[in-house]
């Protein structure tokens, strides 16, 4: 159990009064019509958030899943489900109210003790992730919500008991915040165990696994938190607002912990999604570590968060994956991308690089190159050396060459080789953090 | 002030209900009488009820609470005499109060002479008055109803050694309705009242009277059959009088109950007060719709009977099993509260003494379709006493002062057939008659306030109603209608203030007119009409055209 954060007291203070101040302008965004539909749902205890835009294919199954859920887990207590659509064209909204419980809309092979009302608001502006959990989390103080939980409106594996797993930690038992985690094939979501979870857990002092997650459950207190303190018009147009989230948990001292799930749906992956992967994740992170640097240069070493049921879960079973397109564009990428690099990276860095990125190398992206890759890389983004979107866009070929060697390194490997590499590269970014803090400075 | 001559009177009516022995103890024996019920006639008159059911006042061991009667045309001496019955009965028509009793058809005490005929041998002429098995197989279909206490509908008789039928305490065999003269005994029992000039009969147990293999042994046709004959006779011999029927059943199962208004005029709707009950503590009215919507049509001449407490348990029958677990968890948090499926509890205890809330329950049912009764002392808040055994916890002595005995009795207080309410909430020095007479703003004087509003027109008794379902679901919301005036009660189940909005644009041009001040509010128009609410409010309005 981790319950290592304190400083987020007095913050908290402070946070009461830009709220007041942050009020009206926070409500004013919520359209007249959501308004009335909040105000006819009245004070709930559970509150399940969809940000959507065109999910018709997935969505209906998705919120019966989650209806089931409510009633299975939670019978008894006032819930809404609430869809922020991003502008939905395909039906998504009529298919989530479509759900609703009433005295008017019965239903069938279903009891409910009580109404079960599902409403759904469109924002105005584009789809963004941002303004959705905005509304979200607004409609979430509105209604004084004392648990909420956002389901990603694709998850198309979701089961009725991931709502009591993510809401009952904090519904029962006092946590701000549930992240998930997953049975995952031991290649899937190499961003998340190479880069995110690592360098989170060094810097943060707080092993995470999942902090960028498309599910996760959250108090009222630490909704109304975020809603006041982050900076909703940083033009990013809410781009990694879920890291952020978890960031300002952290941060904040709130009681987080990690609920595991089951196995999560695969999702297809093109090269050309690596970009706005790492500028949603990386650059949200590099982004956050300059305001959080007073909490992250205090920290050392890092504690378990408290898990309900396992920490993580391994599929061993084969996967095709194109390794030598991998690092074909780790070489290409390190070749054309010299300047930059020169910018960015140690003139050692670089040179090992360039080491390995040459033809009949063996080649071995190890540990603390790339730890200190991703620390000088962080350290360049908070110094603005060049383009902050460059220096991201300019990762996606380390990280390529950097998840080969992880592919060939654990080929053959079980769940526990796998999860010692993890630890491994952990304890790395644990090890090397006094090399990020020395050139913060 | 003379009886209304009207046949359907019952469903104007407000009923009180009271037990004889509880109320006012003339003779200062500790126990109430016919005499003490005589001499509190004017506080009914004055509360502005216009029927009295008395429950069982019969001889009886009162193993049940009089509901075991060991003789059908007498009266229990610790109330007096059938001459003392015949000064209340004639009283109670001077004032305008008709008076309804109670008549066990279904079964007799194991004291009473006919079954101990019946028992003294297999030959016994009134051998076949009950139903005798030498087995205890048979019937096993048939639910036992006291949980708590019995384990079987059968107990073994050691006289006559063989088992008789029971469906409620083994102390209470079943009379045997397939026996003519069984029917025709009960007939002459029901005559020999009506002749007396009661008003109406309220028939325990109605579902249970006829058994038959392989049913549930539970509103069986042949049942229905021997009501509808005992309907025929009471129109041909005594038009105007009522029956009202206590099956606690299923709406769907009640309905029959009616027939084609040759059965029962009146019927209790037990589903419908758990659910009250419900949906106040969600602060969802779905509870309370969804069951009226299940509620088929009844025909004209027939009437609902509502309840919010009774002398019996609050019963949880007819409810889901999640709807019990709640209701347990919410209303009777110490298993001591807990009586077979239901909560031994008073209306005030119940609700936490939240005036409010007593109110706004009130509000319905007085508002809601049917014949609204109020069970005796919860018109001043009067509590329980769950270290009482079975459901005599709610039946403790009327609480008419802070004096002596709380005014029931003159009586050395160890004497009274049940100790006094004493706990500094409910006691009777905090809550009494007397008290709340003085006070403008006691429960007493509100709850005298409603019944005049309530009778002050005939919708809430004999009009249609037509739910709204505005989008607010801790709104409960209904037009009443008759002929032309339309009424619309408002109800806020919530703790909170609330908004809702009303679809009445039919009712264009039409203002409210609040029932209790005579208030007007804004005329209907095209909009929505909106209504802020403060908690548990209700609203009763009147829609005139102007």
């Amino acid at each position: 159990m981790t319950e290592t954060m304190s400083q987020g007291t007095t913050s908290r203070g402070r946070a009461a009064v830009i709220r007041t101040e942050l009020k009206l302008e926070d409500e004013a965004f919520l359209t007249d019509d959501f308004l009335r539909q909040l105000i006819n749902v009245g004070e709930v205890d559970i509150l399940v958030g969809l940000p959507t835009h065109n999910n018709a294919k997935t969505i209906g199954s998705i919120v019966h899943t989650i209806r089931s859920g409510i009633l299975q887990a939670f019978p008894r207590e006032r819930v809404v489900i609430i869809d922020a659509d991003g502008g939905s064209r395909d039906g998504t909204p009529e298919l989530v109210t479509g759900i609703s419980i009433d005295d008017v809309r019965p239903a069938s092979n279903l009891y409910a003790l009580r109404t079960l009302h599902s409403i759904s608001t469109k924002y105005a502006s584009s789809p963004a992730s941002g303004v959705a959990l905005r509304t979200i989390l607004a409609a979430a103080e509105l209604l004084r919500a004392k648990a909420c939980i956002v389901m990603s409106p694709e998850s198309a594996n979701i089961e009725s008991e991931w709502l009591s797993k993510l809401l009952r930690p904090i519904y029962r038992d006092g946590f701000d915040l549930v992240t998930p985690t997953y049975r995952r094939h031991k290649f899937e979501g190499l961003l998340m165990t190479n880069l995110l979870y690592p360098m989170i857990r060094a810097l943060y002092g707080v092993r995470i696994r999942e902090a960028y997650t498309p599910e996760f459950g959250f108090s009222s207190r630490l909704g109304s938190q975020f809603l006041g303190q982050n900076n909703w018009n940083d033009g990013t147009g809410g781009a990694g607002v879920e890291l952020r989230f978890t960031l300002a948990a952290i941060t904040g001292g709130y009681r987080i912990c990690q609920s595991f799930l089951g196995e999560k749906d695969r999702v297809e992956r093109h090269a050309a999604d690596l970009v706005p992967a790492l500028r949603q994740t990386v650059g949200t992170l590099f982004s956050a570590l300059e305001p959080d640097f007073p909490v992250w240069s205090a920290v050392a070493g890092s504690q378990p968060v408290p898990t309900v049921g396992s920490e993580q879960e391994v599929l061993l079973e084969p996967m095709r994956i194109n390794r030598k397109r991998l690092r074909e564009m780790f070489s290409t990428g390190v070749a054309e991308l010299e300047s930059v690099f020169q910018s960015i990276l140690s003139p050692s860095t670089l040179t090992e690089l360039q080491r390995i990125a040459r033809p009949g190398e063996e080649f071995h992206y190890s540990a603390e190159l790339w730890v200190r890759t991703a620390y000088e890389f962080a350290a360049s983004y908070q110094k603005s050396v060049i383009s902050r979107d460059h220096i991201i866009q300019a990762l996606a070929p380390l990280f390529r060459g950097r998840a080969f060697t992880f592919l060939m390194e654990n080929r053959n490997g079980s769940a526990n080789d796998v999860e010692n590499s993890i630890e491994s590269l952990c304890l790395e970014f644990e090890r090397l953090k006094p090399y990020l803090l020395e050139m913060w400075k | 002030m003379p009886l209304n001559k009207d046949a359907l009177w019952y469903k104007d009516a407000i009923i009180y209900q009271v037990h004889v022995r509880t109320f006012y103890d003339s003779n200062g024996d500790g126990i109430g009488d016919f005499q003490g019920l005589e001499q509190k006639l004017d506080y009914l008159q004055e509360l502005g009820i216009n029927a009295i059911w008395l429950m069982p006042f019969f001889p009886s061991p009162l193993r049940d609470d009089g509901y075991d009667i060991a003789d059908y045309t007498a009266v229990h001496s610790s109330y007096g005499t059938l001459e003392d019955f015949r000064k209340l009965l004639d009283s109670a028509h001077e004032r305008g109060i008709r008076v309804i009793i109670e008549m066990v058809l279904n079964h007799t005490s194991d004291q009473h002479p006919w079954f101990q005929e019946a028992r003294s041998s297999r030959d016994n002429p009134r051998r076949d008055w009950y139903v005798w098995s030498d087995t205890e197989a048979r019937y096993q279909g048939a639910r036992i109803i006291f949980l708590d206490t019995e384990t079987s509908n059968w107990a073994w008789d050691p006289i006559s050694k063989s088992y008789y039928w029971h469906r409620f305490f083994s102390h209470q065999p079943d009379l045997n309705y397939d026996s003519p003269a069984v029917r025709e005994q009960m007939w002459n029992v029901m005559r020999f009242w009506l002749e007396m000039g009661v008003d109406a009969f309220r028939l325990d147990a109605v579902p249970y009277l006829v058994e038959r293999e392989g049913t549930n042994c539970e509103n069986l046709p042949e049942t229905h059959n021997i009501l509808k004959e005992l309907r025929r006779k009471v129109d041909g011999q005594f038009p105007g009088r009522m029956l009202l029927a206590e099956a606690n059943q299923w709406p769907a199962d009640l309905r029959p109950y009616f027939g084609d208004e040759d059965e029962f005029h009146m019927a209790f709707h037990f589903p419908l007060m758990p659910r009250m009950f419900m949906g106040l503590k969600l602060e969802d009215r779905k509870p309370i719709t969804e069951i009226l919507q299940q509620t088929p049509e009844i025909p004209p001449s027939c009437q609902w009977s509502l309840f919010l407490r009774n002398h019996d348990e609050l019963t949880l029958e007819m409810v889901t099993d999640m709807e019990r677990d709640y209701m347990y968890d919410m209303y009777a948090e110490s298993k001591t509260m807990r009586l077979n499926l239901g909560i031994r509890r008073r209306l005030a205890s119940l609700l936490n003494n939240d005036r409010r809330r007593i109110e706004l329950m009130n509000g319905m049912l007085m508002s809601l379709p049917g014949t609204p009764i109020i069970y005796y002392g919860d018109e001043i808040g009067m509590g329980d006493n769950i270290s009482l055994g079975d459901r005599n916890g709610v039946r403790t002595p009327m609480q008419w002062s802070g004096g002596w005995n709380s005014g029931f009795s003159l009586a050395e207080p160890e004497r009274l057939y049940a100790p006094l309410i004493q706990d500094p909430v409910y006691g009777y020095p905090a809550v009494n008659v007397l008290s709340q007479r003085e006070s403008e703003h006691s429960l007493f004087r509100w709850m005298q306030r409603i019944i005049a509003v309530r009778r002050s027109t005939g919708v809430f008794g004999r009009g249609a109603i037509e739910f709204l379902y505005p989008a607010n679901h801790r709104i409960l919301a209904y037009l009443r209608r008759l002929g032309k005036e339309t009424a619309l009660v408002v109800n806020n189940l919530s703790n909170s203030a609330q908004a809702v909005e009303l679809d009445l644009r039919r009712y264009k041009g039409n203002i409210l007119i609040e029932m209790f001040g005579n208030n007007i509010f804004p005329r209907v128009g095209d909009l929505p009409y909106l209504l802020t609410m403060g908690p548990y409010q209700f609203y009763w309005f009147r829609l005139r055209r102007v």
